[in-house]
C-alpha cells in the first residue's frame, strides 16, 4: 500500500501550503455564491421565526421533519473525524495520513451546523436558554412549578454534542500546532503574529514532539467514548419514546453510530476526491487512499446493514398492531415504500457493489458517485425513521396524518450544505487540509524489503 | 533453536521474534508428535470429564425426558457457550487473515482447530432441537394466549425453527472444517511423505494433490478468503437464530433487537479469550515460545479490549432503553435477567465480561505481556459462561408449559439452581471440549507452518537513523 514517488520535505511544504499562501481565481466567486445561499437560508429561518411554524409543513402529529432529519444527518457526518483520525491513529493505519485533517475539520463544521437545526426547530430559539440555565436572573416563572426536565434525552443531547464539539476542536488544534509553526515561519506581518500565537512556541524539539504525540494519542483515546455517546444519545431522543412504536428499539444506539460512521467516512472520501481535484494534490491523496477508505466502507456498510435488518425484523417480531401500522406505512404505502427502496438501494446495495470492484474503487468519478449515494441514502434513512413513525403515532386512525416539507424548510436545509462547503473552503485558506508533519512522518517511515526477486513496500514500526 | 533472540527495545523489549524459516517444519512436526506427561495427564483428566458429561446427559434424559425445555436449561447454556467459542474462533483466523495482520500468523491454526470441537456442538444440538417448544400453540386458539408464539421465523417455513436450526449448525460446522482443511492443506501436503500411520494416511488422503504450485497457492488463498466471507455470514445468522430461538422467543414479550448483536459480541470476546489462553499455554509450557511472540498478545489484546468495551456498550444500550421505557413487561424482564432473579449471575457476568478484563487490559505494560491478555481472555471466558447461564437457564424456565404462548411476562419467575446432573453436564461438557481439542492437536500441527514461514519473509528487523525497528512488509 505505498504508491507514488517519495516526497521531499520542501516539496510537501510548498504544495500543501499552496492553498494558504495563494488563492485560486475561483475561490472568492465560489465562496461568495455559497455565502449568498447561506444568507438566503438565514433569511428563511428568520422569516419562519417571525411568522411561526405555520410556514413549515410541520403539523400534528408530525412535529419533527426536515430540521431534525438534517440535525441527525450532520451529527452523523461529524463521526468521520474520530473514525478516521482517532481510530486509525490508534490502529496505526498508514493510509490515514492524508485524510485525518479534513475529517477532523469536517467534524467541527458539521457539528456546528447540526446544532443550528434544533435551535431553528424550537421556533423561538431564545427560549432554549431555559434548558440550560436555572439562574435567578433568567426570567423563568419557577413559581408555577414548571422546571426544565433534566431527565429527558433532549437535555442529554446538547450536553453530549457540546462535549464532542469542544473535544473535537481541541483535537484539531493539538494536531495543528506543528503546522502552525511551519506557517509562522513562512508568513509575515499580522499572519505571522497570529500563526506565532497559535503555534505556542513550537520549535520542533524532541520534548515538544513527544508531548504532542502523547497528547494526540491520549485525546484519541479520550474522544472515543464521547464519539460513541453522541450518536447514541441522539438515537435515544427516539429510542426512549415508547409512544412512537417504531422508535422504541434497543438496537438504535449502535445502529445510529455505525450509520453515522458510514455516512461520515463516505463524506470524507468525497471531500478528499474533491480536494485532490481542486488543489491538484495527486501526490498526497492517491488512489490507494481512496481504495483503502472504500474497503473500510464495505465493512462499515455491512455492519450498518446488519443493524438495519435487526431493527426491521424486530419491528415485525413483536406483532403489535401499532408498530405494524408504522411498518405497513413504511413498506406498503406510496411514496414511502418507494423512498424505502431507494434508501436501501443507494445506501447499501449500489455503493457496496461498486466497492467490491478494485477498478471501481480506484476510479474517482465512480467513487464520488458511491459516496454521494451513501449520503443521500443516510439522509433519507433519518427522514424515514422520523416521519412515518410520527405519522402513525396515534392509536386512532383519524389522528393519522402525513408531512410535506415547505419551501422554507427546503431552503434552510439547502443552506446548511452551502454553509459546510463554504466553511471548508474558507478554512482551507487558513490551515493546511492535509497535515504536513503526518505526511512527512509517513515518508520517513516508508521503506521496502526484498523477497526473492520481488520488492515489497514496507513500513518501519515502533510497536 | 527455531528463533533468534527476541527483538525490541524500551517498553517493547523482547516483543518480536523472528523464527528461522528453514527449521520450522521439522521442529513443529516433532512438537506435534510429542506426548509429554502433562499432555497425557490433561488428556486423561478431560477424558474422565467427558465421561461425566455423558453420565449427566443420560441421567437428565432418564429423569426428565425431552418433553420440556426447562430441565435442559443448563445443557442449553453449555451448548451456547461451546457454540460461541467454536463458531467465533475460526472467524478470528479469517478476519485477521483478511486484514493482513502479520501478528495473527501463530494464532491462525490455534483458532481454526476449534472447528473440530464444533462437531461436539452439532451432536449436542440434536436433543436441543427436540426440547424446543413448538411455535404453534397445541391448544389452538385460547383466550389470553397466542396461536403462534413470537419467533423470528414468523409463520414459516415448514420445519421452523427446529430443522432449520439443525441445518444451520451443521452447515456452520462443515464450513469451519472446510476452512481448517483449506488452511492446513499446505502443511499436510508437506508432511504427507514423512508422516506415518493414521496421520500419514490422513494426510495423503486430504492433501494428496498438493505440490505447492503457484496456481495451487492462489486457489488456496482465494478459497480461504471466500470461505471466510461465507463463514462470517453464516456465523452472524446462526448467532441470530440461536439467540432468538433459545433465548428471546422463550420469554413472552421480550422484544430486544440488540440481543442478537450482544450475543455475537459475547461470542467474539469469549472465542478470542479462548485463543489467547491456548496461545499462552503453548508459549509457556508447549515449547512454542520461539514462534508465539509477545507481539501477538499485544495486538490481540487491543482487539479484546475493543470487544470488552463493545460488550458493555451493547448491554447498556439494552438496559437503558428498557429501564427508561417503564413498560411493565420490560421492567419484568430487567428484574428477571438483571436486577432480581439472576442478579448474582448478572453481577458475575458483568465483572468477568467487562470490569475485570477492562481493569487488566487498560494498562499498557500488562497488554505487552503474555500473561495479561491471557488472563483477560480467561476472565472473558468465565464471563461468557455466566452470560449463557443467565440468559439460557433464565429463558428455558421463564414460562413453563403453556405459559410460553402468553403475550407478555406478567410476573417475575424464580431462579433455577443446578442439580448434580447439571453440574456433571456443564463441567464435564467443558472438559469434553478440551479433550477433543487436545486430540485434534495430535492430528494437525497447532501452528500454521506455511503462514509462520511466510511471516518470516515479511517481517524484518532493520535500522532507521540511530535506532533499530520492526519492518513490516505489506503485500499489495
Amino acid at each position: 500500500m505505498q504508491e507514488g514517488k517519495p516526497l521531499q520535505s520542501k516539496q510537501i511544504n510548498r504544495e500543501l501550503l499552496l492553498t494558504i499562501l495563494n488563492s485560486p481565481k475561483w475561490f472568492f466567486t465560489t465562496v461568495s455564491v455559497l455565502g449568498i445561499i447561506v444568507m438566503v437560508a438565514m433569511g428563511a429561518a428568520g422569516y419562519m421565526i417571525n411568522q411561526g411554524f405555520g410556514v413549515t409543513g410541520l403539523n400534528r402529529p408530525v412535529m419533527w421533519g426536515f430540521f431534525i432529519t438534517n440535525f441527525v444527518f450532520w451529527i452523523g457526518i461529524s463521526h468521520a473525524g474520530v473514525m478516521l483520525s482517532a481510530i486509525l491513529r490508534l490502529s496505526k493505519a498508514e493510509w490515514r495520513r492524508p485524510a485525518t485533517r479534513a475529517a477532523e475539520i469536517l467534524t467541527v463544521f458539521s457539528l456546528m451546523t447540526a446544532m443550528t437545526m434544533p435551535l431553528i426547530h424550537t421556533g423561538r430559539p431564545w427560549r432554549t436558554v431555559y434548558w440550560i440555565y436555572t439562574l435567578p436572573f433568567v426570567p423563568y416563572d419557577y413559581a408555577r412549578g414548571i422546571w426544565p426536565n433534566v431527565r429527558t434525552p433532549l437535555v442529554w443531547d446538547p450536553s453530549a454534542v457540546y462535549t464532542y464539539l469542544t473535544s473535537s476542536i481541541l483535537f484539531v488544534v493539538v494536531a495543528l500546532i506543528p503546522d502552525f509553526a511551519v506557517l509562522r515561519d513562512r508568513t509575515t506581518g499580522m499572519s505571522h503574529r497570529i500563526y506565532g500565537l497559535l503555534a505556542m512556541g513550537w520549535q520542533g524539539n524532541a520534548r515538544q514532539w513527544k508531548l504532542q504525540i502523547i497528547a494526540g494519542v491520549l485525546l484519541s483515546a479520550l474522544i472515543l467514548p464521547v464519539f460513541v455517546s453522541v450518536h447514541s444519545i441522539v438515537s435515544w431522543d427516539f429510542g426512549m419514546a415508547v409512544s412512537v412504536k417504531s422508535w422504541h428499539s434497543t438496537v438504535f444506539a449502535p445502529y445510529f453510530v455505525v450509520g453515522a460512521v458510514h455516512s461520515g467516512v463516505s463524506a470524507v472520501a468525497f471531500v478528499l476526491i474533491l480536494l485532490r481535484y481542486v488543489y491538484g494534490w495527486q501526490n498526497y491523496i492517491r488512489h490507494e487512499h481512496i481504495d483503502a477508505l472504500a474497503r473500510l466502507l464495505v465493512v462499515v456498510a455491512t455492519g450498518w446493514f446488519y443493524f438495519l435488518v435487526m431493527e426491521i425484523l424486530f419491528g415485525f417480531y413483536g406483532r403489535e398492531a401499532d408498530e405494524i401500522a408504522v411498518r405497513d406505512y413504511q413498506f406498503m404505502v406510496s411514496p414511502w415504500n418507494i423512498w424505502m427502496m431507494i434508501f436501501v438501494g443507494v445506501t447499501y446495495f449500489l455503493p457496496v457493489a461498486i466497492w467490491l470492484s478494485r477498478s471501481a474503487r480506484r476510479n474517482l468519478w465512480i467513487m464520488s458517485l458511491a459516496c454521494i449515494s451513501v449520503n443521500i441514502g443516510m439522509w433519507l434513512e433519518r427522514f424515514l425513521i422520523i416521519v412515518p413513525g410520527l405519522a402513525r403515532k396515534q392509536l386512532l386512525t383519524f389522528d393519522w396524518y402525513t408531512y410535506t416539507p415547505s419551501a422554507v424548510e427546503w431552503i434552510i436545509v439547502g443552506g446548511t450544505f452551502a454553509m459546510v462547503t463554504m466553511l471548508m473552503l474558507v478554512i482551507a485558506r487558513v490551515v493546511p487540509l492535509i497535515p504536513l508533519y503526518d505526511i512527512k512522518e509517513g515518508e520517513i517511515l516508508r521503506t521496502e524489503i526484498k523477497i526473492g526477486r520481488v520488492t515489497v513496500p514496507a513500513v518501519f514500526r515502533e510497536d | 533453536m527455531a528463533a533468534a533472540e527476541p527483538k525490541g527495545h524500551g517498553q517493547h523489549s523482547g516483543m518480536w521474534i523472528y523464527p528461522d524459516a528453514k527449521v520450522i517444519s521439522q521442529d513443529v512436526s516433532e512438537k506435534s508428535k510429542d506426548m509429554a506427561k502433562p499432555f497425557r495427564t490433561a488428556l486423561v483428566v478431560t477424558g474422565i470429564l467427558f465421561i461425566l458429561a455423558i453420565v449427566g446427559f443420560i441421567a437428565r434424559a432418564a429423569d426428565d425426558g425431552f418433553d420440556e425445555i426447562g430441565p435442559w436449561g443448563y445443557y442449553t447454556a453449555l451448548f451456547s457457550m461451546l457454540f460461541m467459542v467454536t463458531s467465533g474462533a475460526p472467524l478470528a483466523a479469517c478476519a485477521f487473515r483478511f486484514t493482513k495482520s502479520h501478528w495473527r500468523r501463530p494464532l491462525s491454526r490455534v483458532a481454526e482447530l476449534f472447528s473440530i470441537v464444533s462437531i461436539l456442538n452439532l451432536l449436542m444440538f440434536i436433543p436441543m432441537m427436540i426440547v424446543l417448544p413448538s411455535l404453534e400453540n397445541p391448544a389452538g386458539s385460547v383466550e389470553g394466549q397466542m396461536e403462534l408464539r413470537r419467533s423470528i421465523w414468523f409463520e414459516g417455513p415448514i420445519g421452523a425453527p427446529h430443522a432449520w436450526n439443525l441445518a444451520g449448525v451443521a452447515f456452520l460446522t462443515i464450513t469451519s472444517i472446510a476452512i481448517l482443511w483449506t488452511s492446513a492443506i499446505a502443511d499436510m501436503g508437506e508432511a504427507r511423505h514423512s508422516a506415518t500411520g493414521l496421520k500419514g494416511w490422513l494426510y495423503r488422503k486430504l492433501a494428496g494433490g498438493w505440490y505447492g504450485t503457484k496456481r495451487q497457492w492462489n486457489v488456496q488463498k482465494a478459497g480461504l478468503a471466500l470461505l471466510g466471507a461465507f463463514y462470517f455470514m453464516i456465523v452472524v445468522f446462526m448467532h441470530f437464530t440461536i439467540s432468538s430461538d433459545y433465548a428471546q422467543s422463550l420469554i413472552p414479550g421480550w422484544k430486544d433487537s440488540i440481543f442478537p448483536v450482544l450475543y455475537t459480541v459475547t461470542a467474539f470476546q469469549a472465542s478470542l479469550g479462548a485463543i489467547l489462553v491456548t496461545l499462552f499455554i503453548l508459549r509457556r509450557w508447549g515449547g512454542y515460545e520461539g514462534y508465539i511472540g509477545k507481539s501477538t498478545f499485544w495486538s490481540a489484546s487491543k482487539v479484546l479490549l475493543g470487544l470488552t468495551l463493545l460488550w458493555v456498550y451493547h448491554l447498556f444500550a439494552f438496559f437503558i432503553t428498557f429501564w427508561y421505557g417503564r413498560l411493565e413487561v420490560e421492567q419484568n424482564i430487567i428484574k428477571y435477567l438483571i436486577v432480581d432473579t439472576y442478579s448474582v449471575i448478572f453481577l458475575l457476568n458483568l465483572a468477568f465480561s467487562f470490569v475485570l478484563p477492562f481493569a487488566v487490559l487498560v494498562w499498557n505494560p500488562v497488554r505487552r505481556s503474555d500473561w495479561g491478555p491471557s488472563l483477560a481472555g480467561l476472565l472473558a471466558l468465565i464471563g461468557g459462561l455466566m452470560f449463557n447461564i443467565r440468559i439460557f437457564v433464565g429463558s428455558a424456565n421463564a414460562a413453563p408449559g403453556e405459559n410460553i404462548y402468553h403475550f407478555l411476562l406478567h410476573k417475575v419467575p424464580a431462579p433455577v439452581y443446578p442439580d448434580i446432573w447439571d453440574l456433571f453436564i456443564v463441567v464435564g461438557g467443558l472438559g469434553a471440549a478440551v479433550f477433543i481439542y487436545l486430540v485434534s492437536t495430535r492430528i494437525l500441527p497447532i501452528l500454521s507452518i506455511w503462514e509462520v514461514k511466510e511471516g518470516t519473509f515479511y517481517q524484518k528487523w532493520g535500522k532507521l537513523h540511530r535506532g533499530e525497528y520492526q519492518i513490516l512488509g505489506k503485500p499489495e
